[in-house]
Order: C-alpha cells, then sequence, then structure tokens
C-alpha cells in the first residue's frame, strides 16, 4: 500500500507521481447533481453503491447533495464495516451472508447502524435470526429475486413468498422487502431502456404484491443499476435504485451522457520506440482491461492497442503526436475494476489537487 | 486495505475467512528449489523478478536457495523503494524511468543502494546521467533492447549501439550490457513452437552484445526475461542473467510451459449460494480474482467450471456428480490465471504448510505503481 504518496492541496496535475487515480471534482459534482435532481420529490431515492468508490468521503459527499435514501449499499461485510466506521448510518449489503464468522462481524455491526441484508435461503434466514438474537440486534432482511444475471436469489414467486413468511416469523429479523438486479446491453434510447426496465423489474414488483397479498408489510423495494437509474424511478413500487457507476463512469455507460467521465487513470508516456507508438506507465494493474480496453481522454488519433501488466501501448495515428514525458488521462471500461486496484483518490479541480480521499475500503473482499 | 480475520497460526487452511490468496509454502520451495536448480551449473543465472508477487519474504527465499545473480527485477520505481527499505541490494528496475521528481527519488535509492535501470533512448540516458551527478550517485545501465514485446526498447541494431556509445561516454552511468524481454505464450501456443519463436527473439537480443563489443563496448550483462523462456537462454551463450517471476508460485497460464512446477498460490473462496442444481456461486468476482487476461480455474471438482466472474461473484457451473457439490458455506479452490494481476487484489498471502496457516505474509509492494 502506498502510503507515503499524497500530493499537497494545490499541486498541479502534470507533477503527479503516475500512474494514479484522479477523480475532476467538478464532474464528480455534476453527477452527483444529476442523481440529487432526478430524485428530487419523488418517492423513489438512490441507495448509492459503495463498492464502486469504496470511500465514506464520497458516499457521505452523495448523501449530502442528495437525492439518497440516506444510506448505501456494500457488496461484503468487510466493506460495510468501512462504511459504518466512516459514519454511514444504513448499509444494505446486496450479496447473501451464509458463513458464522461472517454473520457475526454483521450482526455486531446491527448494534452500530441500520444493518439490512439480501438473502434467497431459509437456512441461511435461519443462522442470521441466531446470530441477532444471541446479541439481541435486529438484522433487516430483503429477499433476493433473481430477474436475469443467472447468479443468486429466489427463482420464482411462491418460494420468495414462502421466504418471507418464514423470515416474518423469526425473531431478531425485520423483514423489509425485496430487491432484484438486471443488466442489459448497450441501450442508448430511453424509451428501450424504460421498457427493458419495466419488463425485468415486473417480476419484483410481482413478488411484493404476493407477499402484501399475504398481509405481510413492505418498505423497501430495492432495484436497479446505473443503467435504470431514471426509467425504474417511474415504475410504481420501486423505492430505492442501486446505483454506482454513475459516479466515475465509464465507456460501457458511453450512452448516458448526462454523466461525466470523473474517475480516470493519469499516465505518462515513458518511450516513443517507433513512428506511431508510445509505451504508456500504466497497464491492467493499474487501469483494468476486464471488460475492454480504457480509452484515451481527449486525444484524437490516439487508442490503446494493448495493455500488459505495467504498459499501455498506445497507437498514434498520423497527425497524433505523443512525446516521453506527457500525461495522458485513461476512461475505464468498467469502474469499479479500475477503481479495485488504487489506495486512493486524488481529487482534481481545474488541474490542481484540492482533495486525497483513502480508499478505505479497497481490498475488502471479504 | 484488506480486512482479514488474522487466524491464529495452526488454524486448518480451509476455516480461514474467505476469499483468501494463500500460498503452499511446501509448493512454493520446491518450485524454487526446481527452477533455481536450473541456474546451478551454468555461468547463467537466475534474477527474481518479485513483481510477481511483491513479497519480500518471498524474494529473500529465492536468493537464499541459490541460482540467481544475487539480485532481484523490479518494474516500478516503487517497488523499488520497498525492495530497497527491505535490505535487498542489487535492484535492477527494468523498465524506463523519464520523470523529474521520479529520476530524483531513483538517484536518492541509488545512494542506499545498487540500482540498475533500463534506458531506451539517449535524451532519458542524459536526464538520468544529470540526476545521478546532481545525487552523487552511479546507476548501472543497461540498454534495452525490442524484441517481440511490440514495448519499450531500442530499435536493435545500429540504434542500440548508438544508444550504448552515449550511455557509455556519460558521468554518472555505468553501461553494464543490454537487456530484453521475449513475449510469453499466449493461450493455446504450442510449447515446442513457443521454444523456437522465443530462441528466435533471443537471438535478436544477443546480436546486440556481439555489435557493441564490436564498437569497442564491454557488454557484461545480457539480461533476458522471463520464466517461459529460461530453458532456451540457458543454451545460448552470452546470456548472463534470466529474469523470472512467475516460478514460485506458478499460474494457469504458465502450467503448460513448465510442468515441473506446480500452482502454490490459489484462491479460497466459498459458497454463498447454490440456486439451482447446475450453479454455485461463490463470494469470489473479479475484484478478487482479477481475470482480466483469463478466467481462474476451479480445481478439484470433476464436473465444475468456473464460468463468469462478476464484481463480487464468481459462478460456477456443475454437471452430473458436481451438482451435489460445493453447498452454501462449502469452499472452493481457483488456481489464479495471471499470477500478477491476482496479486495485485490482496494485502497479505494467506501462507501454509501441511494444510495449517503458518502466517500473514504482508504484499508489502502491492499498488506501488508509481
Amino acid at each position: 500500500m502506498n502510503e507515503h504518496y499524497r500530493p499537497e492541496p494545490g499541486t498541479p496535475m502534470e507533477d503527479l507521481e503516475t500512474p494514479c487515480l484522479v477523480i475532476d471534482m467538478d464532474d464528480l459534482d455534476h453527477n452527483m447533481d444529476v442523481i440529487a435532481d432526478t430524485y428530487e420529490g419523488k418517492s423513489t431515492k438512490l441507495r448509492g453503491h459503495s463498492k464502486n468508490h469504496k470511500t465514506p468521503a464520497i458516499a457521505h459527499r452523495q448523501i449530502r447533495r442528495g437525492g439518497t435514501v440516506g444510506g448505501v449499499c456494500a457488496a461484503k461485510v468487510s466493506e460495510a464495516e468501512v462504511m459504518v466506521h466512516g459514519g454511514i448510518s444504513s448499509v444494505f449489503i446486496t450479496s447473501e451472508i451464509v458463513e458464522p464468522m461472517k454473520i457475526e462481524r454483521l450482526a455486531a455491526l446491527a448494534d452500530q447502524a441500520e444493518m439490512l441484508v439480501a438473502c434467497d435461503q431459509s437456512s441461511n434466514a435461519r443462522d442470521l435470526s441466531k446470530a441477532a438474537q444471541a446479541r439481541g440486534v435486529e438484522i433487516s432482511v430483503v429477499i433476493e429475486l433473481e430477474t436475469g444475471l443467472a447468479r443468486c436469489g429466489v427463482r420464482d414467486t411462491d418460494s420468495g413468498v414462502a421466504l418471507a413468511k418464514e423470515i416474518s416469523a423469526l425473531p431478531g429479523l425485520r423483514f423489509r422487502g425485496v430487491m432484484s438486479h438486471q443488466t442489459i446491453p448497450d441501450m442508448p434510447d430511453r424509451e428501450d431502456r424504460a421498457v427493458e426496465a419495466a419488463r425485468t423489474i415486473k417480476g419484483v414488483i410481482d413478488l411484493k404484491n404476493a407477499i402484501e397479498g399475504e398481509g405481510i408489510l413492505i418498505d423497501i423495494v430495492s432495484t436497479g443499476e446505473t443503467w435504470s437509474y431514471d426509467v425504474a424511478a417511474d415504475i410504481p413500487g420501486v423505492t430505492e435504485i442501486q446505483g454506482g457507476s454513475y459516479l466515475m463512469m465509464e465507456t460501457h455507460y458511453s450512452y448516458m451522457t448526462e454523466f461525466h467521465y470523473a474517475g480516470k487513470i493519469l499516465a505518462t508516456i515513458i518511450s516513443t520506440p517507433r513512428p506511431g507508438v508510445a509505451i504508456g506507465d500504466a497497464g491492467v494493474r493499474a487501469v483494468s482491461s476486464l471488460s475492454g480496453m480504457p480509452t484515451v481522454f481527449e486525444r484524437p488519433g490516439v487508442t490503446v492497442a494493448a495493455l500488459d501488466s505495467d504498459h499501455a501501448v498506445f497507437k498514434l495515428e498520423s497527425g497524433a503526436s505523443l512525446k516521453v514525458g506527457d500525461q495522458v488521462l485513461l476512461i475505464p471500461a468498467q469502474q469499479d475494476a479500475m477503481v479495485s486496484r488504487w489506495d486512493r483518490f486524488i481529487g482534481l479541480r481545474k488541474g490542481k489537487v484540492e482533495v486525497v480521499w483513502d480508499i478505505t475500503a479497497r481490498g475488502c473482499h471479504n | 486495505m484488506e480486512r482479514p480475520i488474522f487466524h491464529p497460526v495452526g488454524t486448518p487452511v480451509e476455516q480461514l475467512d474467505t476469499p483468501a490468496l494463500v500460498i503452499d509454502l511446501d509448493v512454493m520451495d520446491q518450485n524454487i528449489r526446481t527452477f533455481q536448480g536450473y541456474f546451478s551449473a551454468t555461468s547463467v543465472k537466475a534474477r527474481p523478478v518479485v513483481t510477481s508477487h511483491l513479497c519480500p519474504q518471498i524474494a529473500r527465499r529465492q536468493l537464499d536457495a541459490g541460482g540467481t545473480v544475487g539480485g532481484i527485477a523490479v518494474t516500478t520505481l516503487g517497488e523499488a523503494e520497498v525492495f530497497a527499505n527491505s535490505g535487498f541490494t542489487d535492484i535492477l528496475l527494468a523498465n524506463q524511468v523519464v520523470t523529474v521528481s521520479k529520476i530524483r527519488r531513483l538517484c536518492a535509492l541509488a545512494g542506499q543502494t545498487s540500482i540498475g535501470i533500463a534506458v531506451d533512448n539517449p535524451d532519458n540516458a542524459k536526464q538520468l546521467s544529470e540526476g545521478a551527478v546532481a545525487a552523487g550517485a552511479e546507476l548501472r545501465v543497461l540498454v534495452e533492447i525490442e524484441a517481440g514485446m511490440g514495448r519499450c526498447g531500442v530499435t536493435p541494431g545500429a540504434d542500440a549501439v548508438a544508444l550504448a556509445q552515449v550511455v557509455d561516454g556519460l558521468p554518472g552511468l555505468r553501461f553494464t550490457g543490454i537487456m530484453g524481454s521475449v513475449p510469453g505464450p499466449k493461450g493455446d501456443d504450442d510449447p515446442s513452437a513457443h521454444e523456437a519463436k522465443s530462441r528466435a527473439n533471443l537471438q535478436v537480443i544477443l546480436d546486440n552484445k556481439a555489435a557493441m563489443e564490436q564498437a569497442g563496448l564491454s557488454v557484461s550483462v545480457v539480461s533476458v526475461g522471463g520464466t517461459h523462456c529460461y530453458a532456451q537462454a540457458i543454451q545460448m551463450p552470452g546470456v548472463t542473467e534470466v529474469r523470472a517471476g512467475r516460478y514460485p508460485l506458478m499460474d494457469h497460464r504458465l502450467k503448460p510451459f513448465l510442468p515441473a512446477l506446480a500452482p502454490a498460490a490459489r484462491i479460497l473462496a466459498s459458497v454463498i449460494s447454490h440456486p439451482i442444481d447446475g450453479m454455485a456461486v461463490l463470494d469470489a468476482g473479479h475484484k478478487a480474482t482479477a481475470p482480466d487476461q483469463g478466467r481462474p480455474v476451479l480445481e478439484g471438482i470433476d464436473g465444475g467450471i468456473a464460468t463468469r466472474f462478476s464484481a463480487e461473484h464468481g459462478i460456477v457451473e456443475l454437471e452430473g456428480d458436481a451438482q451435489s457439490k460445493l453447498n452454501p458455506g462449502d469452499k472452493a479452490w481457483l488456481v489464479p490465471y495471471e499470477l500478477g494481476a491476482t496479486v495485485n487484489q490482496y494485502d497479505y498471502f494467506r501462507a501454509y504448510k501441511n494444510g495449517k496457516l503458518e502466517g500473514f505474509w504482508p504484499i508489502s509492494a502491492r499498488g506501488r505503481l508509481a
């Protein structure tokens, strides 16, 4: 972990040691304000996913700027710990927590903050109940429904209703509602996305109605991702949207032009060995190539031809030029993979360091 | 940082909190003995590339096992600083360092320990010279030759000789020789075809030694990489050292090319859901495995294949008898496809012997990319 590198506020971007993870504060604030404006006056709000930024300071910033339920999502127990220790008062762990050690940690957190957790199996619900009872705490439980990811989640309405009945009757647990995740191929047209969201989210609304039909109260219907942040809010019954990619942005969502590319890797050209080729000091370990090559920001004619562990090979079309020592900004195809490789964000405004944020939940896999 | 549970030494490895990056020390030590043994009866020696594991404790074991030049290689300046602070006295930074502030750091480091650096253009050589003179330090310089990587490196031949002459004439720099990397195997490359390709690429590097010596320069080091081409490199007169990194821990990608070595680093994961007969979901996704260059491989479950890694979840598809295995709470073992990317996602190796935890070994240079 690079503990010593913490540039002073006011340091110009040109003087930063590279590679490093930078975040444009104007763009970040803009993206946060899009969320605040979208949900203003609506009953649906964002519960921002902290797995995308892993940084309590960023979670607090979105909560302050508005449009949220006042809490966050987390993917892992350790990530939730970082958020609770960072002062977040409500954390929804959107994965199933099944191992005894992790259930204990979750129950301990429930003494410090409101803790919600996804569940898709009754044995797990009973384990959660036992741990909550033993500690005298309450754990909120949300049933996950599978809606297209082919991953976790109950598979149909009947099993969801049966599980809801069981959870409602278990001591130490508070049954809160239902959740689902969906992913879609590129869908630039908002109307297309609205149709797709209505189709994939229908299952979770059906489950909510069926559970309520049994006389069980529901106060959370959590669904959606960045791609459906706007259209899912128009679906009656949806109370929370899980979204995180909108903050840094990624080329995967390039069609969502209302969001700006805020998070980038700053790299330096270290070699120009042949005409038409330049080598940068950021590779897979810095930026990730998970969903495709990163894109060079605002340098027409320059593309990433290959990404090795620690080098980017840039291809220059005629007219484009890069010399040794030049800096290049890379935007990722998948931002959470990029963020997961760094210990801190260097926040820049108008090209100068404004803030340095430790990514305190980096490496929180467990 | 990772927030692991620091289990007591002696804890059975399968009881560790997951996901965890785990190394079997016996397998690792055997890999080190086997690989470095290849260099025991030859003048060519290994230079361990510690970028693959970023862990001083492992590097120390490598140097202690013999068959090496007594020094290590790193890829970034940050890594060089960590290993210098851990007592390593011969560090080759096998990469270009070009910015003013980094050259200053590099030369400061050269005041503490012996530093080698790769150079591929004369302007950079001049900057390094100025930095070294200002710091009162000396840098060992290797001219990097492009030999098939399509990356850094001067064009072989006249350009390389001219660059070597520039370096040789500059104060603060000691021209010691040449280095080059040859491309590793990709995907389904056939091992014997890959060997032939490596030999040709290594010859490209070696030809420069002869040309430089003809021009009156003394070339004492010919450093080539990496692990995959060691056997060809050893047979080629003139090569003095092989930079190799992945052999102690191995990975799935390199397995067919080094059949005498076994994977020592694996990811221990837990099943969090088994929602349908044909599928189990693991708690290790792409953040815990870094499958950018290839998916990790599920070990030990016949009929089980790891097929998808989203951010936080790994999906295992199950066929036949395997459908009754991998139930919630069960453990699963994954062999990384590409070691370096996986190591980069963790702060600790969980080191074990005979199935019992020996300790948490810090991956001290993790994240030191700058």
